[in-house]
């Protein structure tokens, strides 16, 4: 009799208007609109599975931290117990932190109702107050699948810290204050990233909106890629935290740390006082996204339905074309590309996503290995990731079926141009942002010395953009992608190889340069003959070869000869 | 003048175009009719050179295409069914990047692009990207883009879809006034109004064959029946009454 109820019960609950809407819209935080249906339930899959991943990557956590805390318990005395539970604590709340900020950000275009809502939901009979309520619920569950694996994953590493013979804390306690702190931590990192993505909505008009939120997206996941080398730091940190420096105000993972010590009644008043800091930046975060909310659902109208802007944004330049020097084929690919790299979340996002991992190993480099070898490999560090993240963003479709102008357009003449564009970007931004970190890099590390190890960094960057376009036939943005085209343990073993072999070779010609004078001219001006005759090579192989507008599986299939 | 000899198109095992001619003479508007999945979006893709034939060629002023395929496409322009842009930029980078695709100077673009969105009513929404653009504005400028390096042929891909009653007016008389300007246009369409008023020839084309063809001056003449009345019996379309009633039925509580 109970059972059937519930089953009655259940069946009226999931038929309800509010509960489909809000599956709806669960559903479609995991579509991200630029994958196929097949790829896009590959992409669920993967989400899902990476979830066993967290679980999996806990327990090696867990199983690293045992050594450590052997070794500590066994010295006979708290105090080093106390000052590495400090910082570890601060890794154990900072880890799921990171993770939901990422996922968050991962769907930071669906976190509020939009025109697209309002187009399609409008004329339903479905009224505003569920939609609104239903959008908030997907979000909630959303955050929290991803919240709860995280802490799920973390509770054995949490439990291991927690033993001690010296009894400084009751166990149990100290796990439901961990729990109540860093879910409040995870919680704060999702209501700070959608109170972003709602300031800048009730801000700016929909043309701004899209410019300047994708660029706000591309920095925060730049920030986010570079905290990963830094979170792993934190347990390091104990000790600046015990010894209460004012810096530790600006690290949130120590904010839910004072709180959960709050919470355990173990806090003295530093660790209050940044207990207090997190609550009133969760709250404040909080009263954003309300505030957010209640304005869109009392303005839905004309928040969605801004008029067109009738003058140009201050940011942009006049775009009546001006007397050009180059092809138009050139110009026409190249303001193409940076028109598109600088609108599109996705291509944004892909190219600073991956250029934020090299800046992320670079700041492990800076701040674990001495200054003349940080300044040897860092640029190649970055130049491999930066090549990485410009192919991968140029090789991603936008509006794939619009590419039939090139199609109709293409020419012998005009593609040895517009590939051209494609090398001239791919150079400047490969070499360029590299040169940026190299220069003071190389002239803190070897002073005036510095001169030839810095001609080194450019010749290498104009071989290495060989080897990312090798294959390239593409316009940007205009051929289908297949992903996982190949094993992704293969292509992650291939590409951290490759890395490792660049930088060192690469780092090998500075030392070079720096050991000799002659040596270092020679390595400059080999590269740059190697360099020229590869590009003259493949710009006269561009104009033989057709642009690519399918993509291709890398292999073809070999079938058993049985 | 554009020819089709003997056009045919496979996918696999399906015929999706079977031995098809074909003429668009000079100063004239083909109307291409045809049920949907009688080929007519596969002729349209074959002209442009969007996909290659299986078998048959096309000419053009007497030589085949395939001769100088380059110097074809710079002659045609083409305003595809669905408004395929790239709607994260606005129509003056839309169209300054086809400008540029085509090979026109920055002069001639600077000079046609400004006028060609006034003319098109546009240019009050230059600042606003294309996907803030209605289904109409955005087939405004892809006729802009398909018009912008004067082409010799225009192939229209079911061209008047989304766009309002002046936009089409316009058009309409636009599109007479560039035929008789010697040049040529393959209309693609489903809509028997537009053929009868603007085509000087039709071709009706069903199950990837041309089933029939007339010249729009002696159907109008000669036949006592429409148009739309021709159509049916020629692609075999049946009577639509009994699953009209169907739906009708299905309605019903």
């Amino acid at each position: 009799m109970t059972r059937d109820a519930l089953a009655v019960w259940r069946q009226r609950f999931t038929e309800r208007e509010e509960w489909r809407l809000t599956e709806h819209f669960f559903r479609a935080l995991f579509d991200f609109g630029f994958l196929s249906d097949l790829a896009a339930d590959s992409f669920k899959r993967v989400l899902i599975g990476s979830v066993g991943g967290f679980i999996a990557f806990g327990l090696l956590l867990t199983r690293a931290f045992m050594v450590k805390y052997a070794m500590l318990l066994g010295t006979g005395t708290p105090e080093r117990y106390r000052r590495a539970l400090l910082g570890d604590d601060m890794l154990i709340i900072g880890l799921p932190m990171l993770l939901v900020a990422f996922v968050t950000l991962l769907v930071s275009h669906s976190l509020f109702p939009d025109e697209r809502d309002f187009r399609i939901l409008g004329p339903l009979p479905v009224r505003r107050f569920v939609v609104f309520r239903a959008k908030l619920t997907a979000l909630l569950m959303f955050a929290g699948l991803f919240t709860a694996a995280a802490h799920v994953s973390l509770l054995p590493l949490t439990l291991l810290t927690s033993l001690n013979p010296w009894g400084e804390h009751n166990v149990l306690l100290r796990l439901i204050a961990w729990g109540i702190a860093s879910v409040a931590g995870s919680a704060f990192a999702v209501l700070s990233i959608t109170a972003v993505v709602g300031a800048l909505v009730l801000a700016l008009s929909r043309s701004q909106l899209q410019s300047l939120s994708t660029f706000m997206r591309s920095m925060v996941l730049g920030l986010l890629v570079v905290c990963l080398p830094l979170i792993s730091h934190l347990p390091t940190l104990g000790g600046a935290l015990s010894s209460r420096a004012p810096w530790m105000l600006f690290v949130p993972p120590a904010w839910f740390l004072g709180f959960q010590r709050t919470l355990q009644g173990l806090a003295d008043s530093w660790l209050v006082q940044l207990g207090v800091v997190g609550l009133l930046a969760t709250l404040l975060a909080a009263t954003v996204v309300g505030v957010t909310y209640l304005v869109l659902f009392r303005q839905f109208e004309r928040l969605m339905l801004r008029p067109a802007p009738t003058s140009a944004p201050w940011w942009r330049a006049d775009r009546l074309p001006v007397r050009s020097r180059v092809s138009p084929a050139f110009e026409g690919t190249y303001r193409f590309t940076v028109k598109t790299i600088g609108r599109s979340q996705l291509h944004q996002g892909v190219l600073v996503g991956l250029s934020a991992c090299g800046i992320g190993l670079a700041t492990i480099f800076l701040t674990s290995a001495r200054l003349t070898t940080s300044a040897t490999f860092v640029p190649f560090v970055l130049m491999f990731a930066c090549g990485v993240g410009a192919r991968a963003a140029l090789a991603l479709p936008i509006e794939y079926r619009a590419n039939w102008i090139f199609q109709v357009t293409e020419d012998r003449i005009a593609r040895r141009e517009q590939l051209r564009a494609v090398d001239r970007l791919v150079t400047l931004y490969v070499i360029g942002v590299p040169l940026v970190a190299a220069v003071p890099l190389l002239w803190m590390a070897y002073g005036t010395n510095a001169l030839l190890p810095f001609a080194v960094v450019p010749v290498v960057g104009l071989v290495f953009v060989h080897a990312v376009l090798l294959d390239w036939r593409r316009i940007p943005f205009t051929c289908s992608y297949l992903p996982g085209k190949r094993f992704i343990g293969h292509s992650a073993l291939i590409g951290v190889a490759a890395c490792v072999l660049f930088t060192l070779t690469s780092g090998g010609f500075v030392r070079l340069a720096m050991v000799d004078e002659t040596q270092g001219i020679v390595v400059v001006a080999s590269l740059l003959l190697i360099g020229y005759w590869l590009r003259e090579r493949r710009l006269l192989n561009w104009t033989r070869t057709p642009l690519m507008f399918e993509d291709e599986f890398p292999d073809q299939t070999i079938q058993l000869q049985l | 003048m554009l020819e089709a000899r003997g056009l045919t198109k496979r996918y696999g095992g399906f015929l999706a175009l079977d031995r098809v001619d074909f003429q668009v003479r000079r100063g004239e508007i083909l109307g291409y009719l045809g049920p949907n999945g009688s080929g007519k979006s596969t002729t349209v893709n074959t002209v442009v050179g969007l996909i290659d034939p299986s078998g048959g060629s096309l000419w053009m002023d007497g030589s085949p295409i395939s001769d100088d395929p380059i110097g074809y496409k710079r002659r045609i322009g083409y305003v595809p069914e669905e408004p395929h842009l790239y709607t994260h930029l606005t129509a003056i980078e839309y169209l300054m990047l086809v400008g540029r695709l085509r090979g026109l100077s920055e002069q001639t673009l600077a000079q046609k692009i400004p006028a060609l969105l006034t003319l098109l009513l546009l240019w009050d929404s230059r600042y606003a990207t294309m996907a803030a653009y209605s289904k109409g504005m955005r087939q405004r400028v892809l006729f802009a883009a398909a018009l912008m390096h004067n082409p010799d042929l225009l192939v229209l891909d079911e061209p008047f879809s989304g766009l309002d009653v002046t936009a089409s007016l316009l058009f309409r008389t636009l599109l007479r006034m560039f035929a008789a300007g010697d040049r040529m246009v393959l209309f693609s369409t489903h809509r028997f109004d537009m053929v009868e008023k603007l085509c000087s020839r039709v071709v009706i084309l069903s199950r990837g064959r041309v089933a029939a063809e007339h010249d729009m001056e002696e159907f109008r003449s000669q036949q006592s029946r429409s148009l739309e009345e021709v159509f049916v019996k020629t692609t075999g379309q049946d009577d639509f009454t009994p699953v009209a009633r169907q739906i009708l039925d299905l309605m019903q509580p």
